[in-house]
């Protein structure tokens, strides 16, 4: 089978898969496009703040990206596909990365056979989808979209807050009936709660609480009260925080939900950092409520202010499993743009290319505990911090539990068991999550190179 | 701090029981909240998070830094391949052992971050020691000096260097490896005991009869078995001639051929599943000069005669690897791959016993004793992992097996397909570990001419081993 614009219109799902992908076909969206053989990928900047991965085999025009879509062929590989047809040249020739290669080994030859026959007895067409989208906007149906997003958005702060006129009082009942019994059975209670919240549109509130229980049951089991009463103060500042000023894009995110990739990209309060960012490591978890989430930290290699960078995305659990979209230790330039917040963190990848010249993490603050209590001022609700540590080793009680420990003898307990090598590395500079209690080590440099923790 | 851990610890109290914690509260935290017991709980949360640390319920201890080994690592470039290889999908069957004995053959050691032994693995490479006793937490002084193993300074090494030490020793002066052994043996536990023991299989002697005969009583199963085997093969058979002759019963030793007279050695047919039961079990027990003597033979007449089928191979075979002598073993050896007629997994107790370079030797006509997947041409090969000419694969059968397996995973036929890709990701990691480095670029460049695609992940073996250019000879 040969790739051709006849095969693509036959193979993609339905016209406005053909529709979305033309309004991918800008380069700029496009940070790195290679092929080999008959092989082509690339990496597409899409609406998540990890980039999608997509690689297509021209051979039989099979296909596979990290993005979420249900569809097949999604639009992002419909676009890599359509891009190479229309100029092959743009594609570098280039060494097969690890995740191409991954794909070869898990795929099932064949399946775009069946696609395509599908898609011949339902006419699409690619050029129609360009017209589409070089399309006008309706100035009266844009003013009706908005007035009615404006109702949308004023039904939600209304529901919200009968939302958390319920969480308060669930609160309030959680204490009254004793917070050991809480901590002894939080799952249900939590899911009640969460339930709730969700019918009152305060599902980022709700999957913060569907957690809590797996966060509370990781600890031993004297530490937990201490850890609820934690979790509550968070929940009562959050909460509080929302109904002074539920327009705060901030609090509306970690009550509501986020702002798409084009809001913050647009809203200009937004903080642009252009540097050289080092991946640290990725942790990706299923939570209760079916979605996976996938945070990746990045480092700022560059000396700046803003020493960190999360890209968070959640995806359905039933997509299956997802690759990483980066491998830890790869370092870019990128102009990163961070979600507006008292203390930014979560960001979006607005521009990206090849790391330039030689770079070495940044030196640790004096004291890296005052950043964190800095950073819980501006937003006590905050579940973790990043940090970055100074120079240290990891120690073992004798019943093994293990700990971070400084020169001058100040220890914070880790929250996992580290690589064995950790034992026997001297630690120069490390970035780690603390959350209070538990210190999640994300990846460290030490007289043996780099090593990277299972945060 | 403690006021404050004391005022938390009121306010934790409180809650414990249900009841409002305001009263609890210091004075200024109760100006502060008045009588909203939320906004306590969030002012006593705040505070245990950013004031308060928990701290070590016991001294930390600082492990000291994890040793260097005497070898440069995999190259920078590869170790992202090298994890993967590691890091096989769990429907395949892992390959870490042979992997890290493969990079040892190169003369490159693995990096910490990517592969470390466990403190039970045994197996790795001498390379490995400095990070085994590190691992064990044996601290006891590595570098002595150019000093011999000696049963003055046997405590003052690290297990591992100690049987490091007592190997090279062995294969150098086995009287005086035989003197530490017979003295220090005894107070090493059962599983070390037997690996001082193994280590007296390099140039075993008359002179070692006697220590070998004080271990009959030794109080593990495995040291027992070990001595009696050793015994058996410098011809002191402990077991009885009434179990050697039950045995002689089950099997027929005669002379046929009408023109060429020879002896041949056979399996007696037997009626009942437990007579073929007993046989068994007599041939784990019984040695091969025990049986010799009852059949009125020599060894050597014995392993020049059997013809049987394939189970009774493997039986015959661990038995004269156990007790036999070293030229039995070589010439049944010998036989078997001249007859052609035996799976090379029935000669791996034998070719056990030879040395390694005797192994290496043999390697390209055993492999082509092997199965399409060649396991156990994998296991002989051992520590000599990676030194197989392209020539050698050629002649095996795993070579026609790549070829029709690679033109089905490229055709049309969709079963042929589904079936040719878990056959091609047996082989072909296995191949790529056995061939040298000419050897697997050469194979790389027919597999991508026979249209196989670069990028499968079952060529990344053959990838790694064309990419990893020896450090030293190995």
């Amino acid at each position: 089978m040969t790739l051709t614009r006849s095969a693509i219109e036959a193979m993609a799902p339905d016209q406005s898969a053909l529709s979305a992908a033309s309004a991918l076909l800008k380069p700029a969206k496009w940070p790195v496009r290679a092929q080999s053989g008959p092989l082509i990928w690339g990496e597409c900047q899409g609406s998540g703040a990890n980039p999608y991965r997509v690689v297509a085999d021209t051979s039989d025009i099979g296909s596979k990206c990290t993005c979420p879509s249900r569809k097949f062929p999604c639009k992002h590989a419909i676009a890599l596909m359509w891009m190479y047809v229309d100029d092959a040249a743009a594609f570098q020739p280039g060494a097969i990365p690890p995740w191409v290669e991954d794909w070869m080994g898990r795929r099932r030859k064949g399946a775009s056979g069946t696609a395509a026959a599908t898609g011949a007895s339902n006419p699409k067409s690619m050029a129609l989808a360009q017209e589409d989208a070089g399309k006008p906007l309706d100035p009266a149906a844009e003013a009706r979209k908005q007035a009615s997003a404006a109702k949308r958005a004023q039904d939600t702060r209304n529901a919200v807050r009968a939302g958390l006129d319920d969480l308060e009082a669930w609160l309030t009942d959680q204490l009254r009936s004793g917070i050991t019994t809480f901590v002894t059975q939080p799952g249900e209670r939590c899911r009640r709660i969460a339930a709730r919240l969700v019918d009152a549109k305060a599902g980022a509130l709700a999957g913060r609480i569907d957690e809590m229980p797996s966060r509370l049951l990781a600890l031993p089991t004297d530490e937990r009260v201490e850890a609820a009463i934690s979790e509550f103060g968070k929940l009562v500042l959050l909460m509080r925080a929302w109904r002074a000023t539920p327009d705060d894009p901030e609090l509306r995110r970690e009550v509501v939900s986020a702002e798409t990739r084009d809001d913050v990209l647009s809203n200009p309060d937004s903080l642009h950092v252009a540097a050289t960012w080092e991946v640290l490591g990725e942790r990706v978890s299923t939570r209760r409520d079916g979605l996976v989430s996938q945070a990746t930290w990045l480092l700022n290699l560059d000396p700046h202010a803003q020493l960190f960078a999360l890209l968070l995305d959640f995806f359905p659990a039933s997509a299956g499993k997802r690759g990483a979209a980066f491998v830890a230790g790869d370092r870019f330039q990128a102009e990163l743009v961070f979600y507006p917040a008292r203390s930014p963190l979560r960001a979006v990848i607005a521009s990206r290319a090849d790391a330039q010249g030689e770079h070495s993490w940044p030196e640790p603050p004096a004291d890296p505990l005052a950043a964190y209590a800095a950073s819980k001022l501006d937003a006590p609700w905050r579940i973790e911090a990043p940090l970055l540590l100074p120079q240290g080793r990891i120690a073992a009680e004798a019943s093994g539990r293990a700990w971070w420990k400084a020169p001058s003898g100040g220890a914070l307990q880790l929250r996992v068991s580290p690589p064995s090598l950790a034992f026997g590395a001297d630690i120069s500079k490390a970035a780690a999550l603390w959350d209070g209690a538990r210190l999640g080590m994300i990846a460290a440099q030490s007289n043996w190179g780099r090593i990277d923790f299972n945060a | 701090m403690h006021d404050l851990d004391a005022s938390l610890a009121e306010l934790r109290n409180a809650w414990i029981a249900g009841r409002s914690a305001i009263e609890s509260a210091p004075p200024a935290w109760r100006d502060a909240v008045g009588e909203d017991e939320l906004a306590l709980i969030a002012l006593a949360g705040h505070a245990s998070d950013v004031l308060t640390r928990r701290t070590p319920g016991a001294a930390l201890v600082d492990r000291p830094l994890l040793p260097h080994l005497n070898a440069p690592f995999v190259p920078e470039a590869l170790r992202a391949r090298f994890r993967r290889l590691l890091a096989r999908p769990k429907n395949l069957p892992s390959l870490e052992q042979h992997l890290i004995a493969f990079i040892s053959a190169r003369g490159v050691a693995a990096h910490p971050a990517d592969w470390m032994p466990d403190a039970k693995d045994d197996w790795a490479p001498d390379l490995y020691a400095p990070w085994l006793d590190w691992i064990r937490a044996d601290t006891r002084a590595v570098a002595l000096s150019d000093d011999d193993i000696s049963n003055e300074n046997y405590e003052l090494w690290s297990w591992t260097e100690r049987r490091k030490a007592l190997a090279e020793l062995r294969a150098r002066d086995p009287a005086a490896a035989l003197a530490i052994i017979a003295a220090k043996a005894g107070a090493e536990p059962a599983e070390r005991r037997v690996r001082l023991i193994e280590l007296m299989q390099v140039h075993l002697s008359e002179a070692d009869a006697e220590f070998l005969e004080t271990l009959a009583k030794d109080r593990s199963d495995r040291v027992r078995s070990l001595s009696r085997g050793f015994l058996a093969r410098l011809g002191r058979a402990g077991d009885t001639a009434a179990l050697a002759a039950e045995l002689a019963a089950m099997m027929s030793f005669e002379k046929v051929g009408l023109i060429n007279r020879r002896m041949r050695l056979r399996m007696a047919a037997l009626k009942t599943g437990a007579q073929h039961q007993r046989r068994h079990e007599l041939m784990q027990i019984v040695s091969l000069g025990g049986l010799a003597n009852a059949l009125g033979a020599t060894e050597l007449q014995l392993v020049e005669a059997p013809e049987w089928q394939l189970e009774e191979v493997h039986a015959f075979s661990a038995m004269t690897a156990e007790t036999g002598s070293d030229e039995a073993v070589r010439t049944l050896l010998t036989h078997l791959v001249r007859e052609r007629e035996t799976q090379l997994s029935a000669l791996l107790p034998l070719t056990a016993r030879l040395s390694t370079a005797e192994r290496a030797a043999m390697l390209p006509e055993l492999m082509q004793l092997d199965g399409p997947v060649p396991e156990a041409t994998l296991e002989i090969a051992g520590d000599r992992i990676g030194a197989l000419p392209l020539s050698a694969l050629a002649a095996s059968p795993a070579y026609n097996a790549i070829r029709a397996n690679v033109e089905a995973a490229a055709g049309a036929d969709d079963n042929l397909r589904r079936n040719a890709v878990p056959i091609l990701e047996q082989i072909l990691p296995r191949v790529g570990l056995l061939l040298d480095q000419a050897g697997a670029s050469a194979l790389l460049a027919q597999l991508t001419s026979w249209g196989l695609s670069p990028a499968e992940p079952m060529l990344d073996m053959l990838h790694f081993n064309a990419a990893l250019t020896p450090e030293t000879t190995p």
